[in-house]
């Protein structure tokens, strides 16, 4: 006869509201094989844990189930409490009478019969449960961050600055991101290269750290600790270790009038080139599609100029295997462009602003650079149709953000803060231009935030106009824009030189296929979801695996930082130690029984069933059946439930705990 | 006037006047929020056809002439409630103050409103009597307001009451006061009071 105690959660008031919380303790307590059964307001808090601890000692109790809220909020929180009372932490189990009962049920009579049944079966579970000890694996200590923007260069930085061996993937030829093409960052207005480039010459002279620049992840395998990520290197067809980086092959390139996606297409560069002065590395790529070479097989000065001979026509993709033990995402986010938009994309365009087909609406990375010392302009503020200085510049925040219309219904968050930078970079710029910004809210959170918009406005003369724009066209060289004032409760009219769109912030293209390939999930925007909102905010729901800065959702700069110092630690947490303890929750396999048909090897979502031999005394081979590797098994039943032969089971989840809770209802 | 189309540019933002109304108010305009704070606690707004934050918004707009075609300035009865409750230490009161020398000094739209023309005959009346003449008060700004017959039932009954006096008496001090608009204008002159 077993002794199993049942302690019943009020939850405050969120499972007691609906639920009788007595009743059930009283009702659990006449089950047969339960000794002791009790009920209190929070079990989860030190004396709701130390009321646990105590029953298990008193009551001589050989299984624990709490009934409360879900087994991914608190399961945890119990085991230890349980293993700290003596008992194995796998005979304390969770019955979910919150998220399950009390939160979706209105009737109390109706909740509380429910609640009842959930705790009878789950009574059932935990008396056919057997004690578990876990698994232990090694740890990889290397880690690899995908992404070379702020995020992916602090987290790299802090991880290889703990000691560990870091591998750095970055997509486009330098490293930097977005915050490298930024002029000046709020809200202390400190330039953007100054703060960002020694950061970057950093990561390249890091001894801990491997760079690897225009390469992508191919194939992710493994699991935490122990992953083997395929690297795809691209072609550069410039040789890295031959490079001096001495720019001739860029100077004597014939082809020079190709847009520059740098400078979000206002400025030109060469067919080989690098993508702005301060890369990291200073090592040009060819861009195939422009290059005469690649098109017509013609050409090859920059092969003939170059002094080192590191130019490679031949060049061709190629792949690397990195073992590491965590991975840090911080693949950040692109702008939402109007004209350049997918044709299957969800979002529809802006018709009425006129983008892309008025060549003086551009949008705020475009302003950035313009305003940027290293632009096109060379920082003069000068609009692209004709290079004049525009007087009158009008900004309009939330294009396309909060507009579920659009298919976007969340804040973009940066753009209120850069659109009051921007009035403020135009005003120190020209100084008898005027800025009006078109706006819904000013949101402004953040430490000395909402003072720096508030000085945009009382200090540097921006007229913020509350209300949005209709509609825009050209006449002559102006652009009418047409807006209200909600305050006053007019139609406005401004005749503008230059229109600057503060578009959404949105997930990396092939966001979606990366977070396939890491096996990590994202939301219907493509944002990576982190594994809890409040309390795992950096973690992924796969082992392992991080998130830093704006692939998780719209982030400014001091937010990025953050969550990469953040990701950094977990992985320095992970890499503390040499071995590391898994759920045991892992399928095992009835050698005497399997007959060797693999059908579980074939529905194995994460690859852990091999094949293994069994020999008899001779060597002789008798049968071969299937093997689980524990390190590899995800613990999430299918091959159990594949088996013909029922000669695998997932500890945990037997086939007779599972009977047994049927039987109980 | 009221819901026209507002045309933004540099020339049509009249920030000269807006320099003005601070100068005189000594309060910024561009402080202001638009938290909306100082028309829900205007026991006036309700008669005014912009409220007070709507003043202020006008004003960052440099629309002054918006706000001085219309009456809410003479509605205000700088109770300073706005002043007082102010977040952003805008003081409002004072901003209507300065609204209305102004409106008086300009040829706005405005100028012939009622409440200049009571006004106006207000002060001359305590100036050349010392005191108020009520009768005489009443009878000039119906007949400058040529609305002859207004109020007209009431004389009668505040006579009867003593309320309404049918001649009346200069004050003995009568150079005393002299002496005060005497100086309030050479303060002016400086540029020392509105």
């Amino acid at each position: 006869m077993s002794r199993i105690g049942v302690f019943v959660c009020h939850c405050g008031e969120n499972i007691s509201r609906t639920v009788d919380v007595e009743q059930v303790a009283k009702a659990a307590g006449e089950i047969p094989g339960v000794a002791y059964s009790c009920d209190y307001k929070y079990m989860c808090s030190d004396p709701g844990q130390t009321l646990l601890k105590k029953a298990v000692a008193e009551h001589k109790l050989d299984g624990v189930l709490v009934a409360a809220c879900s087994p991914r909020m608190h399961e945890k929180t119990f085991r230890k409490a349980a293993e700290s009372a003596g008992l194995n932490p796998y005979l304390c189990e969770m019955a979910n009478i919150r998220e399950h009962c009390s939160w979706v049920h209105e009737d109390r009579e109706m909740a509380t019969e429910k609640a009842t049944g959930i705790v009878k079966l789950m009574v059932e579970r935990v008396r056919k449960g057997k004690s578990l000890a876990p698994i232990t694996v090694p740890v990889t200590k290397r880690a690899l961050v995908i992404g070379g923007g702020i995020a992916g260069i602090q987290a790299a930085l802090d991880i290889a600055d703990a000691g560990h061996r870091v591998v750095l993937v970055e997509r486009d030829p330098s490293i930097g991101g977005h915050m490298a093409q930024l002029s000046e960052t709020f809200p202390t207005l400190d330039c953007s290269q100054c703060i960002m480039t020694p950061k970057m010459v950093d990561v390249a002279n890091h001894p801990n750290i491997t760079l690897y620049t225009y390469a992508e992840i191919e194939k992710v395998d493994g699991y935490i600790g122990n992953f083997q990520v395929t690297v795809k290197h691209k072609a550069r067809s410039v040789d890295e270790s031959k490079c001096t980086g001495c720019g001739v092959c860029m100077t004597k390139c014939p082809k020079k009038k190709i847009p520059n996606e740098f400078d979000q297409g206002h400025g030109m560069r060469p067919a080989i080139y690098v993508p702005f002065p301060q890369a990291v590395p200073n090592t040009p790529v060819i861009d195939r599609e422009n290059c005469t070479m690649f098109q017509s097989g013609k050409c090859g000065v920059c092969a003939k100029v170059c002094g080192p001979g590191a130019v490679d026509y031949e060049q061709t993709d190629s792949f690397t295997v990195e073992d590491v033990g965590a991975i840090v995402v911080a693949t950040g986010f692109k702008l939402y462009t109007i004209d350049r938009k997918p044709e299957d994309s969800p979002i529809q365009g802006y018709g009425e602003f006129g983008y892309g087909t008025i060549p003086d609406v551009i949008d705020g990375m475009t302003f950035e650079r313009l305003a940027s010392a290293s632009g096109p302009t060379g920082g003069k503020i000068l609009r692209p149709s004709d290079g004049k200085e525009p007087k009158q510049v009008v900004f309009i925040q939330c294009v396309g953000s909060r507009a579920r219309e659009k298919g976007i219904s969340y804040c973009s968050k940066v753009c209120c803060m850069y659109t009051a930078k921007h009035t403020m970079l135009y005003h120190h710029k020209v100084h008898d231009g005027q800025a009006y910004v078109f706006f819904m809210d000013a949101r402004t959170p953040g430490k000395g935030y909402d003072e720096f918009w508030r000085r945009a406005v009382e200090e540097e003369e921006a007229v913020y106009i509350r209300g949005m724009v209709s509609r825009m066209y050209q006449k002559g060289d102006k652009i009418v824009v047409m807006g209200s004032d909600i305050q006053v409760g007019v139609q406005v009219e401004i005749e503008a030189d230059l229109v600057v769109l503060a578009t959404a912030v949105q997930a990396q293209d092939g966001a979606d296929l990366l977070a396939q390939k890491l096996g990590i999930s994202y939301d219907k925007y493509n944002f990576y979801s982190e594994a809890h909102a409040k309390l795992k905010p950096v973690e992924c729901a796969t082992a392992g695996i991080y998130l830093a800065g704006a692939c998780q959702g719209p982030k400014d700069i001091p937010d990025t930082v953050s969550q990469a110092s953040a990701a950094a630690a977990k992985v320095m947490t992970l890499f503390a130690k040499d071995q590391l303890e898994r759920d045991p929750v892992v399928a095992k396999v009835n050698e005497k029984y399997c007959v060797g048909c693999f059908a579980c090897k074939k529905v194995c979502a994460y690859g852990a069933i091999e094949e293994k031999e069994i020999r008899d005394r001779q060597g002789n081979l008798v049968k071969k059946v299937a093997y689980v590797n524990p390190g590899v098994c995800g613990g999430c039943g299918t091959c159990q439930a594949t088996c013909p032969s029922k000669s695998i089971e997932l500890d945990g989840y037997t086939d007779e705990q599972i009977m047994a809770m049927i039987e109980a209802l | 006037m009221k819901n026209k189309l507002m045309h933004l540019s540099n020339e049509t933002m009249n920030v000269g006047f807006v320099k003005k109304v601070e100068a005189l108010s000594g309060s910024s305009v561009r402080r202001c929020f638009q938290c909306g704070k100082c028309s829900a606690g205007c026991p006036m707004s309700t008669f005014m056809e912009h409220p007070p934050n709507r003043i202020v918004r006008l004003l960052q707009l440099g629309q002054g002439q918006r706000v001085l075609a219309g009456r809410s300035i003479w509605y205000c009865a700088s109770c300073e409630t706005c002043t007082t409750r102010c977040p952003n230490k805008v003081d409002l009161a004072a901003i209507m103050d300065a609204l209305r020398k102004l409106s008086w000094d300009a040829d706005g739209p405005s100028k012939e409103s009622y409440v200049q023309l009571a006004n106006r005959l207000f002060i001359e009346n305590i100036r050349t009597y010392g005191r108020q003449y009520e009768l005489r008060l009443g009878a000039i700004f119906n007949m400058k307001s040529g609305q002859f017959l207004k109020d007209l039932m009431l004389g009668p009954k505040l006579l009867s009451k003593g309320k309404l006096k049918m001649f009346h008496s200069k004050n003995r001090n009568i150079g005393d006061i002299e002496g005060i608009f005497k100086r309030i204008e050479e303060m002016r002159k400086k540029g020392e009071a509105l």
